[in-house]
């Protein structure tokens, strides 16, 4: 099996502050892989590690150092191939150009079994690119899985979703976005570090794969914010009222 | 050229290693220092993690890493368990070890070193005796060949991994200074050895060991041992006989270079508390305590002075590097004496001032329990109380290495006496 974990090199959440105003102050905050990318990352070394996959590439776009020590990253996870396609300024590229991006690599070095991806990114979190990505190649997609598993060309996900969980089958080849939940993904050790080195990049041009630079719409993103607002609720001493209480303001403003 | 950037390995390898101890450390850190022990199962976690013997060589089970490394991998872990008990255990695991491979014998390393790695033995350092650890010359625990073998009288004190080497599946021992044949004051009759009371599971019965209790850095032992007529096969000694003054103090070197950092990480995480705190807390109408210069003024030494201490002791770790792992022609053993004993010093005094400083500005709440920076303040302060060289040691060092020998020697003391 020949798989493929396209990976984003985004804000480590954890370490990141914001101003009195709720404006993040992402110049100060160090980038890392995604959590869920790591996630995908993970599942593709697990079925590297279990004989299940041969060739497992990664993918990033973007152009500086730290995307080069994330693709390294991923070699010290499992990675047997990385590539990056070279964009001098990833972040203002929107999801569909992402998607053109990831599809025309694809259909270069391919043929793909299987095509992870995390299922949101860090920062934008629009969870478009791999159903973007599935419908260009023309393949089924298995979105938000918190478990993976690959039986011969079956690919089978949990899921889930509002009312419980669901598992979808697929043949291979398919697209698999994966969630921060589906696994506790491994740390490079020491020797991994050391190991992955000297490993070489492979540099990919627009050219390389085919995609036009038109093709590629370049948007200016100015602010990430999580809408916040306050409800106030009259509690009484009753707690189990309370309770009701809250969980129905939940429901109304649609969190739960 | 001067270059103050860390290399894109050791960046990858310090990331891997924060990630690592906030994921599995930090949780646990305040747990450990209560219950005064590591669990086994993160001790075997920092092992699967390649945490252990980072700068010894692939060929003895190490990961053929380097002091910087080390020093990188034991400040993250501080920072992430300020009380400092895992971080002094893995730099236990990393100074000794490499002090091992690079003067012990072959059959020895290939022995003991790949289960150190692993994360099923111990090894750490026995010179310190209950009449003191500085004068490594005055030590009394004697060794004697006896037929082919080495037999071994006497008591050590202020043993780090005392319990732990105990408790570990293959057990593990010490880096051990003894006075070769009879006792007396000399440094040139000492011969080291790797004695390992506990060994392939089972614990020897010439072996008595104690525990001590501390008043901080509770999660790791230390205790005191007698030795009676504890036999050594001479596959275990360490260097040739009588030389072992000279290779205990390069060990040392190796290992103050991690204690520096350890206290580092620590300070670190006490000055990023109290950044929060004193940006945080208001007094006087709402003012930050931080807009007072008394407070920002003191904030700002401090920060200078552990910027300062990780200088030295990234600079000592790279000297250390030049001259055991690449063997630079440029630098040699004693090269390493004060570059090391400036960090030593500089660390653990700096963590002190520092805790004592961010105490003060928690006020009363400093003096609490809930407070957890005391831990920290308690932990640290081991290091500037001596462990691995006493302070005034450190400034000995310094003061011969530069005004020279002849002028800062204490003229009292006399070979043999």
């Amino acid at each position: 099996m020949k798989v493929l974990v396209a990976i984003k090199l985004t804000y480590d959440i954890n370490q990141l502050k914001f101003e009195k105003d709720g404006t993040p102050l992402l110049d100060a905050c160090p980038k890392v892989m995604g959590e869920a990318d790591k996630c995908a990352m993970e599942e593709a070394a697990r079925l590297k590690e279990s004989g299940k996959a041969g060739e497992v590439v990664a993918l990033t776009i973007g152009s500086s150092k730290e995307h080069q020590r994330m693709l390294k990253d991923a070699y010290a996870m499992g990675a047997t191939k990385a590539a990056l396609f070279k964009v001098d300024d990833p972040d203002t590229l929107s999801a569909l150009s992402v998607a053109n991006i990831i599809a025309a690599f694809a259909e270069k070095t391919g043929p793909y079994d299987l095509i992870l991806l995390g299922s949101g990114a860090g920062d934008t979190h629009s969870s478009i690119v791999g159903p973007i990505v599935a419908s260009l190649l023309n393949t089924p997609l298995l979105a938000n899985a918190d478990r993976v598993s690959v039986e011969g060309n079956n690919v089978t996900i949990v899921s889930t979703l509002e009312d419980g969980q669901y598992k979808f089958t697929s043949k291979t080849p398919v697209v698999v976005t994966v969630t921060s939940e589906a696994n506790e993904p491994r740390i490079p050790t020491i020797r991994d570090i050391l190991r992955s080195k000297k490993k070489p990049i492979d540099e990919v041009s627009p050219e390389d794969i085919g995609v036009k630079l038109a093709m590629i719409d370049l948007v200016e993103i100015k602010k990430y914010e999580v809408p916040r607002k306050r409800v106030k609720i009259e509690a009484t001493d009753n707690v189990e009222e309370a309770i009701d209480q809250l969980i129905k303001t939940l429901e109304q403003e649609g969190v739960i | 050229m001067v270059d103050f950037e860390f290399s894109e390995d050791e960046i990858r390898f310090r990331d891997s290693v924060r990630e690592f101890a906030k994921r599995y450390i930090e949780p646990k850190w305040i747990e450990i220092d209560e219950q005064g022990k590591i669990p086994m199962d993160l001790i075997r976690k920092i092992a699967d993690q390649g945490l252990y013997a980072i700068p010894v060589p692939e060929e003895y089970g190490g990961m053929g890493g380097t002091m910087v490394m080390a020093a990188l991998a034991v400040e993250e872990i501080a920072y992430h368990d300020p009380a400092v008990a895992i971080a002094v255990y893995t730099l236990l695991q990393n100074g000794w070890p490499l002090a091992l491979a690079l003067f012990g014998q072959e059959e020895a390393k290939m022995e003991i070193l790949p289960k150190v790695a692993s994360g099923d033995a111990f090894f750490g350092i026995a010179s310190t005796e209950p009449q003191g650890g500085s004068d490594v010359a005055g030590n009394k625990v004697v060794a004697r060949k006896v037929g082919g073998k080495w037999v071994i009288n006497g008591e050590k004190a202020f043993i780090s991994g005392v319990r732990e080497l105990q408790e570990l599946p293959e057990g593990g021992g010490f880096f051990l200074v003894a006075k070769t044949e009879k006792p007396g004051w000399s440094h040139t009759r000492i011969t080291d050895f790797a004695v390992l009371p506990k060994w392939n599971g089972k614990i020897r019965e010439e072996w008595k060991p104690t525990v001590y209790e501390e008043i901080g850095r509770h999660g790791l032992s230390t205790g005191g041992f007698t030795l009676e007529n504890f036999e050594v096969d001479d596959k275990y000694r360490i260097g040739d006989v009588n030389k072992g003054f000279y290779l205990v103090l390069q060990g040392f070197n190796i290992a103050r270079i991690l204690v520096s950092a350890a206290t580092i990480g620590s300070a670190r995480w006490a000055l990023d508390k109290a950044k929060e705190w004193l940006t945080t807390r208001k007094l006087f109408q709402g003012r930050p305590i931080a807009s007072f210069e008394g407070v920002s003024f003191r904030y700002a030494e401090l920060y200078t002075k552990l910027e300062a201490a990780k200088y030295f002791t990234y600079k000592a770790a790279w000297m250390a590097d030049n001259t055991y792992l690449t063997k630079s022609p440029k630098f040699k053993p004693q090269d390493v004496n004060l570059p090391v004993a400036m960090a030593k010093m500089m660390g653990p005094t700096t963590a002190t001032e520092v805790y004592t400083e961010v105490l003060k500005w928690f006020g009363a709440y400093g003096f609490t329990k809930d407070c957890t920076a005391y831990r920290g303040w308690l932990g640290t302060f081991s290091y500037t109380i001596g462990a691995e060289g006493a302070q005034n040691i450190m400034k000995y060092i310094i003061a011969r290495d530069t005004l020279g020998s002849d002028a800062v020697r204490n003229v009292w003391v006399k070979e043999e006496d």
